[in-house]
């Protein structure tokens, strides 16, 4: 299909991340209060879709068709569209994906995309007892498969006996993201510090992981902004920020169907990352920052390498040497990323967007200089599917 | 008045007890709810089975209705190999989901090159905490977990369970 007009991200916010005592509703409209003030000549009437990401509202909420929820919450009235989608951790990067082709297509002019989740129950064992329906729930999760430290850990060993990436060098992400956590006071672990120290002596969750190498779960809601090139310029004077590309690489559900030569491998993401690359003309060279999906330390390593920024199985020396640091080769996750942050699965990718989005625009609480192209990257699940995003302050031309 | 209301009436009093599939960490395994069940009776019987397309021979896990090569709905049941090798694993002590008793252990599986199934994630019973190591063989043990009830016109049956994983070959 020819592509008729731009879609670019306007702006965007967050409710506070955390252990919260809200409903899901009530946060998702914290996030919009947070949008609105981003934006302050947005008005309910400018919103002509809506789509909604989260996983756990069915369950945890008793909100099965969540959109009209929103809807009525938000003041909206929809006229292009108005969904609900589910791809767990990635959703709202799914969601953005979607309003992009929307607004391009020239079905909508101006889409809210937010997500959320309510994760918290009123007592905390239905929490763990939920992640086992985000699985493959009769095969994997009947194996006890539930929560994602045991599954990932066993990713990190594998990387570490392969290609011999230590605990330190895992722990420098962690360090890192919390230096950039700073001053993001709707971060989950918002006004904490972290030391080499304090990450490498911290109680162990699953082997090798410490508590620091693991991204907390979260209640919380985001929301952006994706509008054609016409209307983001008569709603705000700030630079324009382009969607330039994407890619959404699914191969498998259990564990039966894994991709890679061994769990260190992720051909799954190298193949999402080639496909973002190429739809945006750029390569890894050109990205100046990058928010990747640090669910774990370990994630943030594989990513980086499988996404082209390092050489495959270098990432745990790439991390270590302050390359994704401000002033690396590729600042990531300057916001804190999931690890500090925090994780409210559908409201991931749009925090992510919103971060890209306030970089490009030169107004980051940690703004990497000159930043024109930026990258966002989510897996879902037990790292079955991959979801990548580039934006730019140019459109492809 | 009201606060006796709080003491006696505390969690679904309008569920009364009642079973809630949606809650179930088991699969629904009765033929009245799935097409695979062979491969739970197969498991009964003692046997690691799954699906194997007719038309073009490729083998699939878990069991499916249709080849995911080539759509072909003419499948027939094989079994699978009965041993594999720890490649890796991982073993929980705390936040193991309800239904999982610590400690939960679970293992990274690889059945060789050869065979239609290349790795699997299995969780590894009758073993105690540091016992399991890399490289070590386990091999496929089934046992039976809780019955769910289900309604056939006007009477309940109580459909019968089974599942598996693996224990180490010692
Ligand atoms: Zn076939």
């Amino acid at each position: 299909m020819a592509q008729t007009r731009n879609a670019v991200i306007v702006g965007g916010g967050t409710s506070k991340f955390g252990v919260r005592q809200a409903h899901l509703l009530d946060m998702i409209q914290e996030a919009m209060r947070a949008c609105a003030d981003d934006l302050p000549g947005l008005k309910p009437a400018d919103i002509d879709g809506l789509i909604i990401a989260t996983t756990m509202a069915g369950r945890h909420s008793s909100a099965l068709n969540t959109a009209p929820l929103v809807v009525q919450r938000l003041g909206l009235s929809p006229t292009s569209i108005c969904i609900r989608v589910d791809t767990l951790c990635a959703g709202s990067n799914s969601a953005i994906i979607v309003a992009k082709g929307l607004i391009e297509s020239g079905i909508a002019d101006v889409i809210l995309v937010t997500g959320g989740e309510k994760v918290y129950m009123p007592q905390r064992w239905e929490t763990n007892y939920t992640q086992l329906a985000v699985n493959d729930h009769d095969w994997d999760s009947a194996m006890g498969l539930g929560v994602p430290p045991p599954f990932f850990a066993m990713i990190a060993k594998m990387h570490m006996k392969r290609y011999g990436t230590t605990k330190e060098q895992m722990a420098h992400v962690s360090v890192t993201n919390y230096g950039h956590g700073e001053g993001h006071v709707n971060g989950h672990f918002a006004g904490r510090t972290l030391t080499m120290e304090q990450a490498l002596e911290a109680r162990i969750i699953a082997d090798p992981f410490g508590l620091y190498d693991c991204c907390p779960l979260s209640d919380g809601a985001s929301a952006v902004v994706i509008a054609s090139e016409e209307r983001a310029k008569a709603m705000s004077d700030r630079p324009l920020v382009y969607l330039r590309g994407t890619g959404q690489h699914a191969t498998h559900s259990m564990s039966a169907g894994w991709p890679g030569d061994t769990l260190a491998e992720w051909p799954h993401l190298k193949t999402a990352g080639e496909v973002a690359f190429k739809n945006a003309k750029l390569t890894p060279k050109d990205i100046d920052i990058a928010e990747t999906h640090d669910c774990f330390t370990i994630s943030e390593i594989i990513e980086l390498e499988e996404l082209g920024f390092c050489k495959k199985g270098e990432g745990g020396a790439f991390v270590a040497s302050g390359e994704i640091g401000l002033n690396g080769t590729i600042p990531t996750n300057t916001d804190g990323g999931l690890l500090v942050y925090g994780h409210p699965f559908g409201a991931s990718g749009a925090r992510q967007a919103i971060e890209i989005c306030k970089q490009l625009q030169g107004r980051a609480i940690h703004q990497v200089k000159d930043a024109a192209f930026g990258l966002t990257h989510n897996l879902s699940g037990t790292c079955a599917q991959h979801t990548v995003v580039i934006y730019g302050k140019e459109p492809v031309k | 008045m009201a606060e006796l209301q709080k003491a006696e009436i505390v969690g679904t009093p309008a569920l009364d007890g009642q079973y809630i599939g949606e809650m179930d960490i088991w699969p629904f395994e009765a033929p009245e709810f799935n097409r695979i069940y062979p491969f739970y009776d197969n498991l009964r019987a003692g046997k690691f089975t799954t699906t194997k397309c007719k038309k073009c021979g490729h083998i699939t896990f878990p069991p499916q209705v249709i080849c995911p090569k080539c759509w072909s709905d003419e499948l027939e049941w094989v079994e699978l190999p009965q041993r594999a090798k720890v490649v890796t694993l991982t073993e929980t002590q705390a936040g193991a989901p309800l239904g999982f008793e610590p400690p939960l252990i679970l293992a990274w599986l690889t059945f060789g090159d050869k065979g239609p199934l290349k790795h699997l994630l299995g969780r590894i019973i009758h073993c105690k905490e540091g016992e399991l190591k890399e490289g070590d063989e386990v091999k496929f043990v089934t046992f039976s977990v809780p019955a769910h009830p289900f309604e056939v016109k006007k009477d309940t049956k109580i459909s019968d369970r089974v599942f598996y994983a693996f224990e180490l070959v010692k």
